[in-house]
């Protein structure tokens, strides 16, 4: 966490990307919404996540906000946050559907977003009302594509 | 009792105490924070309410409807300028998402809000400052955003009170020792900020008694006229010359120099809002 600090001041210093790894993960056939969340399409089902570009940027997750089991989601909007550092972060859904599980162990172990976000720090499962939006979302290829220009810029 | 005709605060120089951390003034640097899309400042509208007691769900309800209208413009490419509201609340005590109810040490009557960080308490004498930035015209990390708010802080506390005050590594907020001056609890959705900074001017303080701040145990809180009040003399008893709405009327002018200078904004004042016991809205210019 210092070197992270150190690595983020330095870098504001020197005017060039804060990021503290050379890159980020992506997996495979996953799904990536530009909002840095991931989303994997299992047939009507998809589990949701956040990235581990998104989680690197945040720092220690010391809170996740999940929604009740049921609740609506739409691509694109917020359905939950994750706080970090005295400041929280919507979570958008990359999918619409409705909630039909929550990942009950964040509330306990918050950091699994942070040391495993694309597996035990999954957030939600959605039962999807329209597969075609899956088509939107970018692939791994495309978002990593997306990461850099979007580090490079800031 | 005005000292000085210009009606600048030139107050004593705060001494050194013994105990004072060793000063991480700042290394900051504003200029980093250039407006992704303009040459020119961004434009930030003022709602200057620093002299009202706003109820603490009329101002949070006021700042998500401009949160609102700005994220459904932000899907389509758009946006408005930034806005940026100051005022003060009434008493009032305040949780983030994550808080523990266990910090507010039984009180009963608070406000759950979407912000980060834990328990806090407004009321009259705290000056609250509400940047609602887009921040992908400035930087979009929320390190740096809150890193921003502390600086403008720590800037007003120098430029207008000659108070050194400093960061705490790990511990969000504006610090003198080990006194809080300055707490910050932020949201940011689609980058659009809110929620925002609150500094202690002339707050009584003992309502943080009741709590423990920020969840921040074995730590105190300062406000800006008890800092200045300690190095006076046995004879001066502690007896500023300045009142209170002074102190609170310049720490106003110079937050909104210092947010203009660190975020590198055009400051734009509006009218104040009108708003009524059910809604709030905006006055259209």
């Amino acid at each position: 966490m210092a070197l992270r600090m150190w690595a983020s001041k330095s870098a504001t210093f020197l005017k060039i990307s804060s990021f503290s790894r050379p890159f980020a993960t992506v997996v495979k056939d996953l799904k990536y919404a530009d909002s840095h969340e991931w989303a994997k399409v299992e047939g009507s089902s998809a589990t949701v996540g956040i990235t581990d570009h998104a989680q690197d940027h945040l720092g220690d997750v010391v809170y996740v906000e999940l929604p009740e089991v049921g609740t609506d989601v739409t691509q694109g909007n917020s359905f939950g946050a994750v706080e970090s550092v005295k400041a929280t972060s919507d979570i958008n859904s990359p999918v619409s559907g409705k909630v039909v599980e929550v990942n009950e162990e964040l509330n306990d172990s918050p950091a699994l977003v942070n040391s495993s976000p694309y597996e035990k720090g999954w957030i939600i499962k959605v039962q999807l009302s329209n597969n075609d939006e899956v088509k939107s979302l970018m692939d791994s290829d495309s978002y990593s594509k997306f990461c850099d220009e979007e580090d490079a810029k800031h | 009792m005005i000292t000085n005709p210009s009606f600048v605060i030139h107050p004593p120089q705060i001494s050194s105490r013994k105990s004072t951390p060793s000063i991480h003034f700042s290394n900051f640097n504003s200029s980093q924070a250039i407006p992704i899309a303009y040459d020119s400042k961004r434009r930030c509208d003022v709602f200057d309410m620093h002299n009202e007691l706003v109820p603490y769900a009329k101002a949070w309800t006021w700042q998500k409807s401009i949160v609102e209208e700005r994220k459904k413009l932000v899907d389509k490419n758009e946006d408005l300028c930034d806005s940026v509201i100051i005022l003060q609340h009434p008493s009032v005590y305040t949780l983030g998402i994550g808080s523990s109810e266990d910090h507010l040490k039984g009180i009963k009557n608070f406000y759950r809000t979407d912000r980060g960080g834990e328990v806090t308490y407004h009321g009259p004498g705290q000056l609250v400052m509400y940047p609602i930035l887009n921040l992908r015209y400035h930087t979009m990390d929320l390190h740096w955003y809150l890193r921003a708010l502390e600086e403008v802080v720590i800037r007003v506390l120098s430029s207008c009170f000659t108070i050194k005050a400093a960061r705490h590594e790990g511990l969000t907020g504006v610090w003198f020792g080990d006194q809080k001056v300055a707490a910050i609890g932020v949201r940011a959705s689609k980058w659009i900020t809110h929620h925002g900074v609150s500094v202690n001017v002339t707050a009584d303080l003992t309502p943080f008694d009741r709590i423990v701040p920020c969840g921040i145990q074995d730590r105190q809180v300062g406000s800006i006229k008890e800092l200045l009040r300690q190095p006076l003399s046995f004879e001066e008893c502690g007896k500023l010359h300045f009142t209170d709405d002074q102190l609170v009327n310049a720490t106003y002018e110079s937050l909104m120099k210092e947010f203009s200078e660190v975020f590198q904004v055009q400051l734009c004042m509006k009218p104040r809002p009108y708003y009524t016991e059910n809604n709030i809205s905006r006055l259209t210019v």
